[in-house]
């Protein structure tokens, strides 16, 4: 159950978590995964601290789950000795990190300066009619999500888009297009069951 | 295994010659054995240059050269709009947009046949007809690198390259050579002065920060480069790590710490995967750790990771994320020299001022001084980006005329269209209309025309970009990205954000432009730390240099870059006000709004009383 998304308004703000005034003890009864609690548990064996801590675990856990459920944002808080309050005030603060699950294939479109000069708008634009799904969302089936993010740092090749780790740079919306149809078509390909309570946002 | 001085000189003496030839070879005699350069900056991964190294590499295996061509994968040489960029080392060639077919010809005509490949060589053609070759365009030839002069020289990943163009020597002299007061007069005669936006003098900052009392200090390099529009500092990271962990050992002897951190956005992630491994180099080489080469100083640097917050380039909203909290800015004073990681006096500077110290400290404080203007010193490096032809990084004395950035050095614009504005120094600078593009770069002359350097962000936009749009666009920017603790910043954006949302729409009211204008000067006046009281720039500086376009958009129903659609459809709010009433609506809808004699294209007659 845990990779449920935790609040279905789509609007973290309303999520109201438990235990929020201060206490950092277990509250929540979903299971965390057990590899991110070992993992949390070597790197603070290997960098004691307190707060300072707290942005570089939330960034392992992220990238060992691919969001920070409350369950874990609970286990870091309980570890650290930190109230709850903080960590989710910090993971609702920074645009890095999510709290619902992330899609297979992550798009994101770079909205910097020089990718706005040079119309990224129309990437996004492109690529939402072929996905049907706003900026900020996954498709239904969980495969595809898209994002706009803040400057990439490949302004001379702008505008430019990030699939997962590798860049596209200097498309235009057909490039975007066939970049997006060439995903679906290899997706179709490797066809696995994906959990089908996976609901965008 | 840790290394001694006589073992550094020794690096020097091996690889200097091979290496300082890549960074100073022309066009000219070929050699027999060649380095192959690939760049591997930012722009370049972008174009697939990691596969064109590896089918370099597989290419020259293949034809057994391999005794004859070595490949080596460098920082990013600056040229992004021709990546990817190979340069063969010591002939001079650079070969642009190299692909599978270009990687096959370089290495059999070139390297196995001593013929360079003409037709996939960089070349300008000038204005008389002189054709110039490889670095002799003026892309390159008009550049003067200092913080940038290892980028695209030296494989990152070897700290042996960089030591041997005189890497650590700085740090040797401070160690054993000259007390810290001398090296800190050295930084202030220098009189170089703050990279990250604002220009404070970085010796000053260092005395401050030496002067304060206090067991424990703390070193920052500030590479959250935030501005969306600028990639100098990933550069320096991913292609010249050593340089700024240099000078961050060399300022931690001055100031008296012993710890240093580096904070890096959580964008740039190779970033962080080089800089950690040239701090694992750093420390196996005994310069850092205890006692660095022998000495009785010790130093230790470490990586703090960003997550995606604009605010955190400011230096207090920095130092509360490296304490695991909200990025929310704090009044100053007490400013970070005197309180700043927990408490302790710490020194942060930016990633590209960091760069200027070994350099300042290898060739003395004249050299550098010699550069530049009487307010700015050195150079400064630009991000060349938007309707610009060569766009990438560029490095240029201080005082270097803007026009000449743009048309020589970037080549004019990529369309057609006529070169309109530059807009400096991100969401928080300002535009800077064509008309002024003689202005030598400089912060005073910048400021002036009510634009700032800022981290040298230099957006070039043409006429078919429409500056109320690109306003409303860094405004969107800066709504999501200040920390809303202080409410000018927090609600006066938003307004203003919002007002400019109705010019475009075609539903704004004459008044809005005062209010935009009167708005902005109070957010400038009253928030709290530099995001709020540098956003309104981009307003106030288009307000003030394209008056015009924002008229046409309110009194003409017209976008002149034709880019706002919704008001072609509709036409702007006066506009329709006074179709109403020539329509015949009648004198008492009449409200005086005084639209239908800002649209009239005939000389109105105007009434004397209110009827």
């Amino acid at each position: 159950m845990s990779d449920r998304p935790l609040h279905e308004s789509g609007d973290p703000s309303a999520e109201v978590l438990p235990g929020s005034t201060g206490s950092c003890g277990l509250l929540t009864a979903e299971p965390v995964d057990p590899l991110v609690g070992s993992r949390i548990d070597a790197y603070l064996a290997r960098h004691p601290g307190g707060a300072e801590r707290l942005i570089p675990l939330l960034h392992l856990a992220q990238a060992t789950l691919g969001y920070l459920p409350v369950a874990v944002q609970e286990q870091i808080a309980a570890r650290l000795g930190l109230p709850l309050v903080q960590i989710h005030g910090v993971v609702s603060f920074y645009h890095f990190f999510n709290t619902t699950p992330r899609a297979k294939y992550q798009l994101k479109v770079c909205m910097g300066t020089a990718c706005f000069v040079r119309r990224a708008q129309a990437l996004t634009e492109a690529i939402r009619q072929v996905l049907g799904v706003d900026p900020g969302s996954v498709t239904k089936d969980g495969l595809f999500g898209l994002d706009e993010v803040r400057c990439l740092g490949s302004c001379g090749m702008a505008p430019v888009l990030t699939l997962d780790d590798d860049t596209h740079g200097n498309l235009t919306p057909g490039d975007a297009r066939k970049l997006v149809f060439g995903l679906q078509a290899r997706a179709r390909r490797q066809r696995v069951p994906e959990p089908s309570e996976r609901v965008d946002e | 295994m840790s290394r001694t001085l006589p073992d550094l000189a020794t690096i020097r003496d091996q690889l200097q010659l091979r290496i300082e030839a890549r960074r100073r070879s022309r066009r000219g005699a070929l050699h027999a054995r060649r380095e192959v350069l690939v760049c591997t900056g930012g722009g370049c991964l972008s174009s697939q240059s990691s596969s064109v190294a590896d089918a370099l590499e597989r290419e020259i295996a293949s034809r057994q050269l391999g005794a004859r061509a070595r490949v080596i994968r460098v920082g990013c040489m600056g040229l992004c709009a021709a990546g990817p960029l190979v340069l063969v080392s010591p002939d001079g060639v650079l070969y642009h947009r190299v692909d599978a077919a270009g990687v096959k010809r370089i290495v059999a005509e070139h390297v196995g046949g001593n013929r360079p490949v003409a037709d996939l060589e960089l070349t300008h053609e000038t204005a008389d007809g002189e054709v110039l070759r490889s670095r002799d365009v003026p892309f390159f030839a008009r550049q003067q690198k200092i913080a940038l002069r290892n980028c695209g020289v030296v494989d990152p990943l070897e700290i042996d390259e960089y030591i041997a163009l005189d890497g650590y020597v700085a740090l040797e002299k401070v160690l054993f050579h000259l007390t810290p007061e001398q090296v800190l007069d050295t930084v202030h005669e220098s009189g170089l002065r703050g990279r990250g936006g604002a220009g404070f003098p970085a010796g000053l900052k260092w005395q401050w920060v030496r002067e304060t009392a206090g067991d424990e200090k703390y070193v920052i390099c500030n590479a959250d480069e935030g501005d969306p529009g600028a990639f100098t500092d990933r550069s320096i990271l991913e292609g010249d790590p050593h340089s700024v962990i240099e000078a961050m050992i060399i300022a931690g002897r001055v100031v008296g710490a012993q710890h240093g951190l580096i904070y890096v956005r959580a964008e740039y992630p190779l970033a962080i995967e080089r800089l950690e491994l040239a701090l694992q180099h750093a420390r196996d080489y005994g310069l850092l750790g205890k006692r660095i080469l022998d000495s009785d100083f010790s130093f230790e640097l470490e990586i703090a990771m960003g997550a995606g917050a604009f605010i955190c380039g400011e230096e207090t909203a920095l130092l509360h994320s490296i304490e695991g909290r909200r990025g929310t800015a704090r009044p100053r004073p007490p400013f970070p020299a005197e309180r700043g990681l927990w408490g302790r006096p710490t020194l942060i500077n930016n990633v590209e001022t960091w760069a200027n110290i070994p350099p300042i400290i290898d060739r003395g404080a004249e050299w550098f001084a010699e550069i530049g203007t009487e307010g700015g010193k050195g150079t400064k490096v630009f991000t060349l980006a938007g309707n610009v032809r060569n766009s990438g990084l560029v490095e240029v004395p201080m005082g270097f005329p803007l026009r000449e950035i743009v048309e020589e050095i970037g080549g004019g614009m990529r369309s057609n269209m006529e070169f309109k504005a530059a807009h400096c120094g991100g969401p928080s600078g300002g535009c800077i209309p064509e008309a002024a593009a003689d202005v030598p770069i400089g912060f005073e002359s910048l400021r002036e025309l009510g634009a700032m350097m800022g981290s040298g962000g230099l957006a070039v936009i043409d006429e078919g970009s429409c500056m109320v749009e690109l306003t409303r666009y860094f405004l969107d920017f800066l709504v999501d990205e200040s920390c809303g603790k202080c409410p000018p910043c927090r609600i006066g954006i938003s307004v203003m954000l919002k007002i400019l949302e109705r010019i475009i729409r075609g539903e704004a009211e004459i008044s809005d432009l005062e209010s935009l204008e009167s708005i902005g000067k109070h957010v400038q006046r009253t928030s709290l730390c530099g995001l709020g009281r540098t956003a309104p720039n981009a307003v106030l500086s288009t307000l003030h240099h394209f008056r015009e376009e924002y008229e046409a958009h309110l009194f003409e129903g017209r976008c002149p870059a034709a880019q706002c659609r919704d008001l072609k459809a509709q036409g702007s709010l006066a506009q329709r006000r006074a179709g109403r009433i020539a329509r015949g609506a009648g004198p008492e809808s009449c409200a005086y709004c005084g639209s239908c004699l800002i649209v009239c294209p005939n000389d109105p007659i105007h009434a004397e009383d209110e009827r």
